[in-house]
């Protein structure tokens, strides 16, 4: 250990000299690592959002009891307080007709004029309930043997699909993740054999003066080391411009989209890529130093 | 210090580079290796420093086995010999001094001890004021006073230097004979190989080993 913090100027010196002898490959292979990174990042990141949605659009999952017409005060409320004691209802409650209109007239916006034309009120009275979605089959079976009930409107298919969705963005997510991984692992241990291969006649000269091997290969680590870190604060600096961007254009244009905070997003995932690029590093580094070492 | 009992030396293609070396050599010798160009001289190096190893037979230098398996007491070996190699080996885009100091980096010293030694040793090798020149800056004979101070600078017990005077006129090879033979002591054995027997006619101590067709002879001089 004293040996090595003794040497560590020397060894950060080899590493510059390393990195300077073969300056354009590492300079592109800096982006390429960069580049794979900031792809991996979106990728999360569109996982990360899709999930956010999909959690806030299941908590706002609800179903809509339509009962039968001049049903008297008391059995709505029966029928209210029979909602509510079944398994998986978070809340149920009365949308009268004033409130069903006022909703639409929101919804519709500058075209609430259309409604104008009627002469009466066209809605109905209604009993919004508030669902725990992954028990929404049970819940539907339980309100289809309660009686007064006319219709009811679930919104079910929706949140299946996007759940289908997030499942399928798990897996792509994981995949690409996997595959961004081992990319780079090939990228940076073939850069540090190149590395080695053009540092071959130091090498041998270390290992004929009596080097031990960490000794030699220790500047190969830091440099491996210093591409991905350089490539991850690169797809850092990539995703903070292009979610800054993306949170301008997307978060103008689809206001209902429930996106995540972007500074915790950036922050989070950029710490991530900074994280996994030191680990991809000396783990990139390992496996070309290793595969050189029977050269 | 350095023992071979019955040493056969072949390559991979079947040539025989050395046959039953047998010889000994103690602290504080000065040995002088001849022979004519593939004689076998660099073979008998390459086996003292652990590159090749015995086909047959048993060596041994500073009591450690030179045999394929011990690995690591080949490495610690290696940090124990003072190397100056024909083609001199020294890294490019390097000073002089850092050059100098690559031969104590991994023998765990501090930084500063490390750095005073190897101004030292390139004030004897007579370089002092070169430490901080890059070595593809150096003359030839420049370049080899830096191989040999980073051959000393270890105050190793062995020190092998390979064709030193190899492309030097008569009267640089003869100083570097000499710059290399003031560095034995007591303690440490100077070990040169060289095909120019004409610098050697006026040497009256040391261990003369004669090369030929990988069978070797000894002849001693003086005390040493």
């Amino acid at each position: 250990m004293k040996n090595f913090i003794s040497n560590l100027g020397y060894f950060l010196k080899e590493a510059r000299t390393i990195f300077r002898i073969d300056f354009l490959s590492n300079v592109f292979s800096i982006f390429s690592i960069g580049l794979v990174f900031f792809i991996l990042s979106m990728v999360i990141s569109g996982w990360w959002i899709s999930k956010e949605v999909v959690e806030v659009l299941q908590k706002e999952a609800e179903i809509n009891i339509y009962f039968e017409e001049n049903l008297e005060d008391l059995r709505i409320y029966n029928l209210m307080e029979n909602i509510k004691n079944i398994k998986g209802v978070r809340e149920a409650k009365l949308v009268d007709r004033e409130e069903s209109y006022r909703r639409m007239e929101e919804i519709l916006d500058k075209e609430a004029r259309i409604l104008e034309l009627f002469d009466e009120n066209p809605f109905q009275p209604f009993i919004e309930v508030k669902i725990d979605i992954e028990q929404v089959d049970e819940i539907l079976e339980d309100i289809k043997s309660l009686e007064d009930i006319d219709y009811i409107r679930d919104n079910k298919d929706i949140i299946d699909k996007l759940q289908k969705i997030i499942t399928v963005l798990t897996i792509v997510g994981l995949l690409i993740i996997t595959a961004t991984g081992i990319s780079t692992l090939v990228v940076i241990s073939h850069i540090i054999r190149q590395g080695i291969y053009n540092n071959r006649d130091q090498i041998n000269t270390l290992k004929l003066l009596g080097a031990p091997d960490s000794f030699i290969g220790f500047p190969f680590l830091l440099e491996g080391l210093f591409l991905t870190l350089v490539g991850g604060i690169l797809a850092f600096g990539l995703i903070f411009f292009t979610f800054k961007l993306g949170y301008e254009q997307i978060g103008t244009a689809l206001l209902f989209v429930p996106l995540p905070n972007m500074e915790v997003l950036v922050k989070t995932i950029g710490s991530f890529i900074l994280i996994l690029s030191g680990i991809l590093g000396i783990i990139g580094s390992f496996f070309g130093l290793s595969s050189a070492k029977g050269n | 210090m350095i023992e071979a009992k019955g040493v056969y030396l072949v390559y991979g293609n079947g040539t025989e580079a050395l046959k039953d070396v047998n010889l000994k050599i103690e602290k504080g010798d000065i040995v002088y290796i001849t022979g004519p160009s593939g004689s076998g001289k660099t073979s008998l190096l390459k086996l003292f420093m652990g590159i090749e190893y015995p086909t047959k037979g048993e060596l041994k230098v500073l009591d450690l086995p030179i045999i394929k398996e011990e690995e690591n007491n080949i490495r610690k070996l290696r940090r124990l010999i003072g190397p100056v190699f024909q083609e001199f080996k020294l890294i490019k885009g390097r000073t002089a001094l850092e050059n100098v100091m690559l031969g104590l980096r991994f023998l765990n010293l501090p930084h500063r001890k490390i750095k005073e030694e190897s101004i030292m040793a390139l004030e004897k090798v007579g370089l002092g004021h070169k430490r901080d020149s890059l070595v593809e800056h150096l003359s030839f004979g420049e370049t080899q006073r830096v191989a040999i101070a980073r051959a000393v600078v270890r105050k190793p017990a062995i020190i092998l230097a390979d064709e030193p005077t190899g492309n030097l006129d008569i009267d640089n090879a003869l100083n570097i004979m000499n710059l290399l033979t003031s560095f034995r002591d007591e303690d440490t054995a100077v070990i040169i190989t060289t095909h120019a027997t004409h610098l050697l006619e006026d040497r009256v101590e040391g261990k003369f080993i004669k090369v030929n067709n990988g069978v070797i002879a000894v002849e001693s001089r003086g005390e040493a």
